[in-house]
């Protein structure tokens, strides 16, 4: 360990306190370039180390746990590459943090569309874990908007694939593959994006009823709680005047999102969302939701796993899965049935990581 | 082989005359294949059998929708066994609430759009050639259409696909629900064009129809103030449904076409159309209006109804087919630029044109980028294949340096295989080599399109100067 130790040493900077949340690990490094994390991935595979990747820590409960032997933080990774807000587009680092770009982006009246609660959560760990805003509710899931982006590969090439606009067909969807891929297929180096315009008007409008939204073409948002349902309207000034009339309810001029759920066990139950009725009805009684009506995802947090085991089987039987996404627990697998064609998965992440370093094990199947 | 392939289908569906041939070597591109024999399975069953005779026999296999692809993505280059799709042309149950149907690939684009629009709900993805081209072909390249610029391409709007791969496995990636876990191995095959696996059914997503839309026609004497008037919407946070340019001589040509009323002594012309509520396409139209009066728009009209809309679109949407009243031969293009090098991009499409003695046309999806400059010629003429070839390299290349990709939508194909390394090191190349290399590691499906040659060549990590060869 001390002979990686010092490989490890010689090609990248090591954090001498590990950030907040982070497990216990024998080595640490917080690259600074592409370059100096290919050197370090590629000693890892050389030595056959468990690495695990982080970014802002807020997600590591997603995916089966790991045991690493080096962490791989990208806090150094943290520069805003390329803004070109007359072609609507992104390019930045993984380290970079999703508020601090947010902020940024409103400031030309633009948006990434990223998570609009996002704690820590930086760039590159939004795409790796797949992760996306309440606001897919209009414009489509993270996915849908990833362009370019730039990986440094388990044995420690550096990849780019896609291009930095916004049609593009030239060779095989890399990027896309590498959103929610939990850094399997690589360590997301640099990632265009590409950008909406912030709606002139906004309003977050309160009413009981959840069916009340489709009384409305498109709102950004619906969300569903136990207790009422709040309809995120966006647009001209006329149309969201005409939009929050219509509705009726307590109206707001700016968009309120709801406080993290409580915990300790939080899930994701995702179903199509013409079931999502039937998915509330099926939830334990004593747990708060967050129901994204529109799209078919519910954020759910319990005590315990009490009765949910029986939502995972009904989720499963239309199409959908409940994912553990926070908290242990034994006995409860966080994923659930894993997905067709495994083999291939296992096939297609041989290529990009051929010792299996990257965040080995956590996805389905456990690859 | 052909007998296995009869035993496996049926004799009719199984075709070997030199006419099935010669007619399934081809797409709409310049560029000829030669099929051994072509099939054209019902069910996902037959093309799994299809797919393990190919593999006994280590055959090329090709998949084809309606064949109207331009860069040779249908085209068997290598030979072997062409899998035509359109026998597997069922639409599914729809399912009105979650607005999704399981399709398959043989579909036509436009049908499907027809078969639900009783339910108010259409297709997004709309090419030109939707009254032809298949889903499955759609799903191959990634396919657009004007109407992309704000719902995006057809990977947005395909939830999950049912497909055999090169072992013969049936496998479905994706799901009816949100996010499915695991590596989006759906949104891989999309835009592959065949060369990972051959896709039996779609699970598309089906868009509401708006409430309400607004068309508008402006007409600029230079080109440039169209091109301003495009970044202006984009800067006063606007993104329309659709915003397509089309330069004078495309005009003239889809006027004689369809006789739409288009203003023909217009250097350039600007299609735009906002969808939603009334008040915001009221809204909207009166932004982008303005916006054109502002960059000395000549006029600028407002459909008034459905059926000047209708027009204004057919207009548009016969481009291709107009040019080819025009003259014997014509080379569309199809790259695309960052939005803010629009203006230079096209002075130097028409520089080169001019250079070279050839004439240019323009039309394009000028909200997203993607332009379709087109060259019309007379192929007869001597040393004029050199000058159409040499021209169009530049052109690609001109993009390029701009900034942008090879391709927005027609795919990479055969056309623009060899060009790839202008975008990608070896290292990329043989990245993507892999993935393809998972999927069919004895390269039997759709060989010889969009990686060139050589591309799988690294086998250690990195620590290799650039461009070594191993």
């Amino acid at each position: 360990m001390s002979t990686i130790r010092a490989a490890l040493a010689r090609v990248a900077n090591s954090l001498t306190t590990p950030g907040p949340g982070m497990p216990a690990a024998d080595l640490l490094v917080a690259p600074r370039t592409a370059e100096e994390l290919a050197a370090v991935l590629e000693q890892a595979t050389i030595s056959g180390l468990k690495v695990l990747i982080w970014g802002g820590g807020t997600h590591q409960g997603l995916g089966y746990p790991l045991a690493p032997d080096l962490i791989v933080s990208v806090a150094n990774l943290n520069r805003i590459v390329a803004w070109e807000p007359e072609d609507l587009t992104l390019v930045a680092e993984p380290g970079v943090a999703v508020a601090e770009l947010e902020t940024l982006l409103a400031s030309k009246g633009q948006t990434a569309l990223l998570p609009e609660v996002p704690g820590h959560g930086t760039l590159g760990g939004t795409l790796a874990a797949g992760l996306s805003g309440y606001r897919r509710g209009r414009y489509g899931p993270t996915r849908d908007r990833i362009l370019e982006v730039t990986l440094v590969t388990g044995d420690g090439r550096i990849v780019k694939a896609g291009g930095r606009v916004v049609k593009n067909v030239t060779g095989y969807d890399l990027p896309r593959l590498v959103v929610g891929s939990l850094g399997s297929l690589g360590v997301i180096v640099s990632a265009c994006l590409k950008l909406w315009p912030t709606p002139e008007a906004v309003a977050t409008v309160i009413v009981d009823d959840s069916d009340r939204a489709a009384l409305v073409y498109r709102p950004l948002a619906v969300l569903a709680s136990p207790t009422k349902t709040q309809i995120y309207l966006g647009g001209t000034p006329a149309e969201v005047d005409d939009q929050a009339r219509h509705l009726g309810g307590e109206r707001v001029d700016e968009l309120v999102w709801p406080p993290p759920l409580p915990g300790p066990l939080h899930w994701s139950l995702r179903i199509p969302p013409a079931q999502g009725a039937e998915a509330i009805g099926r939830l334990p009684s004593a747990c708060a939701y967050l129901h994204q009506v529109t799209v078919g995802e519910i954020a759910v947090a319990t005590e315990t796993i009490e009765g949910m085991a029986a939502v995972r089987s009904w989720a499963e039987s239309v199409g959908g899965r409940l994912v553990l996404t926070a908290g242990t627990v034994d006995g409860f697998d966080r994923w659930g049935t894993p997905p067709q064609g495994l083999d291939l998965q296992r096939r297609l992440i041989a290529g990009f990581d051929p010792a299996r370093v990257l965040n080995p094990g956590r996805l389905p199947g456990r690859i | 082989m052909i007998d296995e392939l009869r035993r496996a289908l049926s004799e009719e569906r199984v075709l070997d005359t030199p006419l099935a041939r010669h007619l399934y070597a081809k797409d709409a591109g310049v560029y000829r294949g030669d099929a051994s024999v072509v099939v054209l399975p019902l069910t996902t069953g037959e093309v799994v059998d299809v797919v393990k005779i190919a593999a006994r026999h280590q055959v090329p296999l090709v998949a084809r929708g309606a064949g109207t692809g331009l860069a040779a993505g249908a085209v068997p280059l290598e030979g072997g066994i062409v899998l035509s799709t359109t026998r597997m042309n069922q639409i599914g149950d729809v399912d009105p609430i979650n607005r999704t149907a399981w399709v398959g690939p043989g579909v036509i684009n436009l049908d499907l759009s027809r078969a639900v629009s009783h339910l108010g709900l259409h297709f997004a993805p709309d090419p030109s050639s939707q009254a032809a081209c298949t889903i499955g072909g759609n799903v191959a390249n990634n396919s657009g259409g004007p109407h992309c610029l704000s719902e995006g391409s057809t990977v947005n709007h395909v939830l999950a696909l049912e497909m055999v791969l090169a072992d013969g496995s049936v496998v479905t990636v994706g799901s009816p629900a949100p996010d499915p876990i695991g590596l989006d191995v759906r949104g891989v095959v999309v835009g592959s064009e065949g060369t990972l696996a051959i896709v039996t059914a779609a699970l598309v997503k089906l868009t509401t129809n708006p409430p309400d839309v607004r068309t508008l026609l402006a007409s600029f004497s230079r080109v440039a103030d169209a091109a301003a008037t495009v970044s202006g919407i984009i800067a006063a946070g606007v993104v329309p449904a659709a915003l397509e340019m089309m330069d004078q001589k495309i005009t003239q040509a889809c006027e004689n076409f369809i006789h739409a009323g288009l203003p023909t002594d217009a250097a350039a012309i600007l299609l735009a159309e906002v969808v939603g509520e009334t008040a915001a396409v009221d809204a909207e139209a009166d932004l982008i209006k303005s916006i054109a009066v502002e960059q000395q728009a000549r006029s600028v009209m407002l459909a008034a109804d459905e059926a000047e809309r209708a027009l204004l679109w057919r207009a548009r949407k016969s481009a291709f087919g107009a040019v080819a009243q025009i003259a014997p031969n014509y080379y569309l293009h199809d790259t695309v630029v960052p939005r803010t090098r629009l203006v230079d991009t096209l002075e130097r499409i028409y520089e080169v044109g001019d250079r070279y003695g050839l004439t240019m046309m323009n039309v394009f999806h000028a909200g997203d980028g993607n332009l379709h400059p087109l060259m019309i010629f007379d192929a007869g003429e001597p040393g004029m294949i050199d000058r159409v070839t040499a021209a169009s390299d530049e052109l690609v290349k001109a993009c390029v340096e701009a900034g942008g990709a090879l391709s927005g939508e027609h795919g990479i194909g055969r056309e623009k295989r060899d060009l790839m390394p202008l975008l990608f090191s070896p290292i990329d190349l043989d990245a993507q080599a892999r993935i393809k290399e998972a999927f069919d590691p004895d390269g039997l499906f759709n060989p010889g399109k969009i990686l060139p040659r050589g591309a799988r060549c690294f086998d250690t990590g990195g620590g290799l100067p650039d461009g070594a060869w191993v």
